[in-house]
């Protein structure tokens, strides 16, 4: 029993002690292979981590080169592709004050000294505004715009707080040059005034963006403009100035410039007075210039058959109101030398003899009665005399229409002028001025207002002014120009001002076969030494193109030849010798 | 050893797609690692071009239009060529000739066998440019164009046409040491037809308008003048005493001498040269 007892309880121990090694050799097994699992694993994580990082690398979000260089926004460039607007990277001063820590001062000098410092390499900052800025301890954009090398001199201060971050912003490396065309790209990115708001689509579409947009713009004439229009400014110590040249042919602008400008590079302070376009959105009584589209329009009907038919030339009296003319030119004048001195009688007894709905319709014809075609979003609505019947549509009544005829009484902008010029010398055919390079092969479809052999007689009579005429100061040696001057005083609180007038030239150029028409416009000018006492066009605004035609007649193709002209031998004995407005 | 053979098979067989596989990884990898540097290279293409930007940029910037007008109105005073500085034909050119010496006798012109030449060279298009369609868009093109390829008439027909306009035969340049070496004959050959200097100086206009300000290479001018006119095979004397010619009055004639809107348009890109160079005379 005592030995059973003993062996089953000695049994029972092995039997236990086996157990027990089991117990442990299952678990030794399990951990060791839990261990291998974890090899393993490890293994074939790494292996495949390999064959992923060396198969499938950057296949996600791979960008092509094409992407890579999309600009932001297309560039803008003249008709020879220089580039007037384009996305650039430029640098910019911002104000981080947590630059050296969230404790203690943000800056190492004190901010006046800072901003005083600033001041000096940016003369036009504001110091008190700097000064606010940087006491303020908040993060904020000091300057929008950096030069490189002003971000040189900014660094120099060694301020940490003054960081350079690149941004990629709109740019115009020709600065204010044809600022009223281009217009401004504002913080948001969106486009105003003039083309950038225009072509808004365009220009941010990722399909076009990459292609630039060719204006119809050539920067070397748009700068010669600028820079005589702005001479002539400050001579006469005008207002303003406005200047447009076209492409006769082709309706396209080749330089559009309103004086005084601004510069789109300085977008924040670009919404002001300045962006407001003298050219297609103020209108204007522009006077004499209106005197040979009468004459072409009375041609055209055949009133005047005769150039040599004379008409009255002393004071018309129509009711209570005088037609007079600023000189006295004798008792009788014939076309050309009423175009030459500029008369008003004269081109009133021929508006009368024309009739309103004749004069009237070739004003329709020239698109005087709505505003001018042209892509700029502002263009002004011009100030169309009321006729009679219902609404005012009617034919205009007799003394409107001799108002009309030498430019009183309607008043419509530089550029509406520039158009019908066109029609008047290139054969007879208004075109819509555009702002886009146009092929040759493509013009737009335009209309015929006069006849050629009225625009050939037209170009004559406009040659003979600038060389007889008032327009003696435009005539540039062998580029034949013509055109006609035009002085209109601005109306005013009771009645016109004297002193105060809208000067206007206008003119075509070589007129053997026209192919640019040149605009000049001076608002208010002054009579100054340099104008000889004068506030006349004759002496303020035909300067202007005298000196801007040479200027731009050999880049644009036109070769001045000192033998060659405009045949005005039939038209020259009628003319005897004066003096104009 | 059935066994073992069957065996040792398999494991080749493992062994080789083991070795195959191997290969596979080493190439892809390979592909991969040219597939990034090619990405690499994108990158820095990307990036020099927006450097070369961002350069370009500067360079006009710097040189605007208003910055042109105030170097020209404080340091050059370059003024706008005036009509007088144009030349139309040959005629005009040759008017400037002086006899060769003192007492020497006047030189005998003949009349110019080919009529079509003559006539141009006579009746020149004075308003060619003008008169025609209005081809504004061919300045622009010619100036981007390296204006060689109508410097390279084929055959000596189709450069006596071309050269028939004085435009274009100005516009030919021989480089000066070349020039003296050159015999009548060799000048014929297509080395010196296209006008290609050593120097690089291709395009005519930019050449003439820098002899004109010191005046000082008149003689390259009058000899590349004369080049042409024997290429030309034309009106030989004329041509030696306008040459000349063309070297005394070249810094009056320059700059924009040749006549841009009297070339006849189609036959010489060039015209446009002058006229740019007369644009930053006078920015």
């Amino acid at each position: 029993m005592n030995a059973l007892t003993a062996s089953a309880a000695i049994a029972t121990g092995r039997v236990q002690l086996a157990n027990v090694r089991q117990g442990a050799l299952v678990t030794a097994r399990m951990r060791a292979l839990w261990v291998m699992v974890l090899f393993i694993f490890a293994t074939l994580t790494a292996c495949v981590r390999i064959g992923q990082l060396g198969l499938f690398e950057q296949t996600p979000e791979r960008t092509s080169l094409a992407e890579a260089l999309l600009p932001s926004r297309g560039e803008i460039t003249d008709r020879n592709g220089l580039a007037l607007a384009r996305a650039f990277a430029s640098y910019s001063l911002w104000f981080n004050p947590k630059a050296l820590g969230t404790s203690g001062a943000p800056l190492v000098k004190t901010p006046e000294e800072v901003a005083r410092a600033l001041v000096g390499i940016f003369p036009d900052a504001d110091y008190a505004d700097l000064v606010a800025r940087l006491k303020s301890g908040k993060p904020s954009y000091l300057r929008r715009r950096v030069l490189p090398e002003d971000a040189n001199k900014v660094f120099a201060l060694g301020e940490p707080a003054l960081e350079f971050p690149r941004e990629e912003q709109r740019f115009y490396p020709q600065g204010s040059l044809a600022a009223h065309v281009l217009g401004y790209v504002d913080e948001a990115g969106k486009g105003h005034v003039g083309m950038e708001q225009v072509l808004e689509n365009r220009l941010l579409d990722p399909a076009w963006r990459g292609t630039p947009t060719a204006l119809s713009l050539d920067a070397r004439a748009q700068g010669a403009l600028e820079d005589e229009l702005g001479r002539g400014m400050m001579e006469t110590n005008a207002k303003g100035a406005a200047g447009v040249i076209l492409d006769a042919d082709s309706g396209e602008v080749i330089a559009l410039a309103s004086l005084p400008s601004f510069n789109p590079n300085r977008s924040d302070l670009a919404y002001n007075d300045l962006v407001f376009n003298r050219v297609s959105n103020q209108v204007y009584e522009l006077g004499s210039t209106f005197k040979p589209i009468t004459i072409a329009s009375a041609i055209d009907a055949g009133v005047v058959t005769d150039l040599a038919v004379r008409y009255p030339s002393v004071p018309f009296k129509m009711g209570s109101f005088t037609i007079h003319d600023s000189h006295d030119f004798g008792t009788s004048l014939n076309v050309p030398e009423a175009l030459i001195h500029s008369s008003n009688v004269v081109l009133a007894h021929v508006a009368d003899n024309l009739g309103a709905p004749a004069l009237k319709h070739t004003m329709e014809a020239l698109g005087m009665n709505e505003r001018p075609t042209i892509e700029l979003p502002a263009r002004g609505f011009p100030l169309w005399p009321r006729g009679g019947g219902e609404g005012g549509k009617g034919d205009w009544a007799r003394l409107t229409t001799m108002t009309v005829s030498y430019g009183h009484g309607i008043a419509v902008t530089p550029l509406h002028l520039a158009s019908a010029y066109a029609a008047l010398v290139n054969g007879g055919i208004w075109r819509p001025a555009t702002l886009y390079k146009v092929d040759p092969a493509h013009l737009a479809p335009g209309r015929r207002v006069f006849q050629a052999s009225t625009s050939a007689r037209l170009r004559q009579l406009l040659r003979m002014i600038v060389v007889d005429g008032t327009g003696r100061k435009a005539d540039a040696p062998g580029f034949r120009v013509g055109g006609k001057t035009g002085s209109a005083e601005k109306p005013g609180t009771g009645g016109y001002r004297k002193t105060s007038l809208i000067a206007t030239f206008a003119a075509a150029f070589p007129m053997d076969k026209p192919r640019y028409v040149v605009i000049v416009m001076l608002d208010e000018p002054q009579a100054t030494t340099a104008t000889s006492g004068q506030r006349t066009a004759a002496w303020n605004a035909a300067p202007i193109v005298g000196r801007l035609v040479p200027r731009i007649g050999p880049m644009l193709g036109v070769v001045p030849d000192a033998h060659h002209d405009v045949d005005i031998s039939d038209l020259s004995p009628l003319v005897g010798s004066g003096e104009g407005e | 050893m059935m066994v073992s053979a069957n065996r040792f098979r398999s494991i080749g067989w493992i062994a080789l797609l083991l070795v195959c596989g191997a290969l596979v990884m080493v190439l892809a990898f390979r592909v991969n690692a040219l597939r990034s540097q090619v990405h690499r290279t994108e990158l820095q293409i990307v990036s020099l071009r927006k450097e070369k930007l961002y350069l370009e940029t500067e360079v006009e910037t710097r040189a605007n239009q208003q910055q042109l007008k105030l170097w020209n109105d404080v340091e050059f005073g370059y003024v706008a060529p005036s009509a007088g500085q144009y030349l139309s034909n040959e005629r005009q050119l040759a008017a400037f000739a002086k006899p060769d010496g003192p007492d020497s006798p006047a030189p005998i012109r003949v009349a110019s066998a080919d009529d079509a030449v003559a006539a141009e060279a006579a009746f020149p298009s004075v308003i060619a440019g003008l008169a025609g369609e209005p081809d504004i868009s061919a300045p622009a093109a010619a100036s981007d164009d390296d204006a060689k390829p109508a410097a390279k008439p084929a055959d000596a027909a189709e450069r006596a046409t071309a050269t028939a306009n004085l435009g274009a035969r100005l516009a030919m340049v021989t480089p000066l040491g070349k020039a003296g070496a050159d015999k009548p004959g060799k000048s014929k050959d297509g080395k010196s037809k296209d006008g290609k200097s050593k120097d690089g100086k291709i395009k005519d206009g930019k050449i003439k308008a820098e002899k004109s300000k010191d005046g000082t290479d008149k003689l390259g001018l009058a000899k590349s003048a004369k080049t042409a006119k024997d290429d030309a095979a034309k009106p030989g004397k004329g041509a030696k005493l306008a040459a000349s010619k063309a070297g005394s009055s070249a810094a009056k004639v320059a700059p924009g001498k040749t006549a841009p809107g009297k070339t006849a348009p189609g036959k010489t890109a060039k015209p446009a040269k002058p006229a740019t160079k007369g644009g930053k005379s006078a920015p």
